[in-house]
């Protein structure tokens, strides 16, 4: 797609449209002229100093005139033109753009209560808070309440991150200490850390030194190296910069910290890290364009496409929207399933229990050849594959 | 045995993780050519985007000629009358021109101001489609998802949440409030029973209406036939329809008949094929029609573009997994809403395995090829030569618990 082009002829309608403006004030102006003339040509008609006796021809005049001139139909030239850019413009938007991409919709039942709550949770998600509440208002929806809190109270800790103020995050790994243990989880201990660092920064040394008391001892056992550093960093207040520790100073702890922090909670939420609507709408628009292919080519079969139970074509998204393994067999080309799962032979290739059963000619006792390596192998040893 | 949960990701998925309330700086620099080239594809979605601006633009323009046209026709003929007046009351008339002409050129300036701000609006998108590169396609992209939101609130008629919503990330240029406000009016309108506005938008798009063989106009003449006969004003019903059915005769001549017979049979007719003309959801309807031609009107897709974007989303993303009860968090149809939703779509097709390794979330391809242990269970080479140097050679499958040597794991070729 080329905008370089596109703007060109933008620009021609700018340019058009300018000077037919122009021309119409062109044109007013003349005739606002004439009749000036035509009056003062009556005015002194009426001092008898024009040859002309009667009002009535110097109007008469003046229609003549402005026959001559026709003001409106010198108009014509630039409108033509103009109209000509106009839908110059059109008609390449229309070739350069896909005119429309609601082609491939299907006329399915999509449930408008559905999609408003899937966008209310993704207003609350996204911190947008007000536009939630107006819009569950506008829509009449019922609020999630439980969803929205939850959101709220993550949202207020990581605004206050953004200020540097760890009290409320820290207050939340307190609470939820087994949970974040039983994950494996040693957030707690970062955030602590961080604190610490902060302390010792702007506080005093002792303040730092009771804060590492205080909340170390749980992690010592765990994270013993960790805190040994740490406290090795009392050492060096106030030239923390000139110390072998000097990297715990560096502010982008507090970016990692706090996305490290965001998928803990959506972790313990049982939430997404992204919103769901976003990843979606993400592969939506990457997908689309191959569907709208896909619709033309299918342009008569309208009834196949609305009760089609699969895509015929791949729809290629990029590797963040790869959430599960598809395996898919070499020699079927069909997907695997409980039914008919993946199946490593002893040659090391996989292949789908289905094309296994038939190229064994459904004898479990002889063996076959791998289709990819010289390989015999035997239907008993094939091992069932769990991605 | 329960599956134990995952061991913690060691390696953030730069790519996935895009901005959220935190707004964290991308932690890498150079974006994979892959995903520029998809967003250049991306764009060439956008027709709606770039055509109705342009549209309000041209109608403008056409308005603006219209009335100045109109006006000047009107002094020109103004003019040759002045010719039977008396020589006092021909320069009073010729006066009176002059003065009409002064403010005409005033309208013109006026005129031409809106015009150019419409310019400008459309130029501001061609701008905003120029400026996607790759360094903010993130940022790109939440724009646009906040442009597919808005498009949807003023869809639904949500004026206020579309306002806000707009307002909040300043993508008011970019978004098509004024139009669909000028909508609103109309559609307000027919909630109450009231044609006028439908009639004045008729009027003032008569040209395109009629290219596009629309029958809205007439519809609304239809149904205020039918409001008089519904309220006894038989004779006015048929003055009415005199004047204003009988120029759409020729095209609907059946539909006129149907709806003239209701003078017959009254608003408490029992027939069925009449008694539901009578009914309140005629102007649900009109409301429908009046969206359909208004985007049609404006080359805007009839329905909302998050439904269409939606449904290609989940049509693309839905496999038989998904509906499984391990589904991971991060499929967006592990949620029950976006389930339902897919219910009724079609499944993703692959030509080609792709497997995802269940511990680090990365493609298990060449370069990074997948391991089965003794159990069948298959993981990356990446995910479990880590977890064997953390361990001392051993495995533990996060899975089943069950404990392995790296030793035993065999490779698998998946082509």
């Amino acid at each position: 797609m080329e905008l370089n082009s596109i703007k060109d002829a933008f620009d021609c309608v700018i340019k058009k449209q300018a000077l037919s403006t122009s021309k119409f004030e062109e044109a007013i102006e003349q005739i606002i002229q004439e009749i000036d003339q035509t009056l003062s040509g009556i005015q002194s008609a009426l001092n008898g100093l024009s040859s002309q006796p009667d009002h009535k021809s110097i109007l008469g005049e003046l229609k003549t005139k402005l026959k001559e001139i026709a003001p409106l139909g010198r108009l014509e030239g630039t409108q033509k033109e103009l109209n000509i850019a106009l839908s110059k413009y059109t008609k390449l938007l229309e070739k350069q753009f896909n005119p429309d991409i609601s082609k491939s919709y299907r006329n399915v039942d999509f449930d408008s209560h559905t999609v408003n709550q899937i966008i209310a949770g993704h207003f609350y998600r996204e911190g947008l808070f007000d536009i939630g509440d107006c819009f569950i208002n506008e829509a009449h929806e019922d609020v999630i309440f439980v969803r929205k809190t939850r959101f709220l109270e993550m949202y207020e800790i990581l605004e206050s991150m953004k200020s540097r103020d760890l009290g409320p995050a820290l207050k939340w790994a307190t609470t939820n200490h087994e949970k974040l243990q039983q994950n494996g989880s040693d957030i707690e201990l970062k955030l602590h850390r961080l604190q610490f660092m902060e302390i010792l920064q702007h506080g005093s040394r002792d303040e730092a030194l009771k804060y590492g008391r205080t909340y170390f001892a749980p992690f010592a056992t765990e994270h013993f190296s960790e805190i040994q550093k740490l406290m090795a960093c009392l050492l060096w207040a106030g030239k923390l910069d000139l110390s072998p520790y000097s990297e715990f100073l560096s502010p982008t702890h507090w970016a990692k910290l706090a996305q490290e922090l965001a998928q803990e909670l959506c972790n313990l939420l049982g939430e997404s890290y992204e919103s769901p609507l976003r990843v979606t709408i993400g592969a939506g628009v990457q997908g689309l364009p191959t569907l709208l292919k896909l619709m033309n080519v299918m342009a008569g079969k309208k009834a196949e496409w609305e009760c089609m139970k699969q895509l015929p074509v791949p729809v290629d998204l990029g590797t963040e929207y790869q959430f599960h393994s598809i395996f898919v067999c070499p020699v079927s080309r069909e997907q695997a399933s409980e039914d008919n799962p993946a199946m490593l032979m002893s040659c090391g290739h996989v292949l789908c229990k289905q094309s296994i059963a038939k190229l064994s000619k459904n004898n479990s006792t002889r063996p076959f050849k791998c289709p990819y390596c010289p390989t015999e192998v035997e239907v008993g040893q094939c091992r069932r594959l769990y991605f | 045995m329960e599956p134990l949960p995952n061991g913690n990701s060691t390696v953030t998925n730069a790519t996935t993780a895009s901005a959220t309330a935190t707004s964290l700086p991308s932690l890498h620099a150079g974006v994979p050519s892959s995903k520029l080239s998809q967003l250049t594809e991306s764009l060439k979605l956008e027709h709606q985007f770039l055509r109705v601006p342009f549209e309000h633009y041209k109608k403008t323009i056409r308005a603006n000629h219209r009335a100045v046209e109109k006006e000047v026709s009107a002094v020109m003929s103004g003019l040759s009358d002045a010719g039977d007046l008396s020589q006092d009351d021909a320069v009073q008339h010729l006066n009176s021109l002059v003065s009409r002409l002064q403010g005409l050129k005033r309208k013109l300036e006026d005129g031409s101001r809106a015009e150019n701000l419409q310019a400008q609006r459309c130029r501001a998108r061609l701008d905003h489609l120029e400026s996607a590169d790759a360094d903010n396609i993130s940022e790109w992209n939440n724009t646009r998802l906040k442009r597919i939101l808005v498009d949807y609130m003023l869809r639904m008629s949500y004026y206020d949440t579309a306002t806000k919503l707009a307002e909040s990330s300043s993508i008011q240029d970019l978004v098509d409030i004024e139009i669909f406000y000028e909508a609103k009016k109309v559609i307000d309108a027919l909630r109450n029973k009231e044609v006028a506005p439908a009639l004045a938008w008729c009027a003032d798009n008569k040209s395109r209406l009629k290219k596009a063989k629309s029958k809205f106009e007439f519809q609304l003449r239809l149904q205020e036939f039918i409001e008089l006969v519904r309220s006894d004003n038989n004779v006015r019903a048929v003055m009415y329809a005199r004047k204003y059915l009988a120029p759409w005769a020729a095209t609907y001549m059946k539909e006129l008949q149907k709806v003239f017979a209701t003078l017959a049979f009254t608003s408490n007719t029992g027939c069925e094929i009449y008694k539901v003309l009578f009914e309140p959801k005629q102007w649900d309807y009109l409301m429908d029609q009046f969206k359909q031609e208004f985007c049609r009107l404006y080359g805007m897709t009839l329905e909302p573009l998050l439904n269409i974007y939606l449904q290609a989303g989940l049509s693309a993303l839905k496999t038989p997994f998904c509906y499984e009860d391990d589904c991971t968090k991060e499929d967006p149809l592990s949620q029950e809403s976006f389930r339902k939703l897919a219910m009724p779509l079609p499944f993703s097709k692959q030509h080609h395995s792709k497997l995802v390794c269940y511990i680090t979330k990365e493609l298990m391809d060449t370069e990074n090829p997948p391991l089965v242990l003794p159990n069948g269970y298959v993981y990356s080479t990446k995910a479990l030569e880590e977890m064997a140097t953390n361990n001392n050679g051993k495995i533990t499958c996060p899975r089943t618990g069950l404990v392995y040597n790296y030793t035993e794991v065999t490779k698998a070729y998946i082509s």
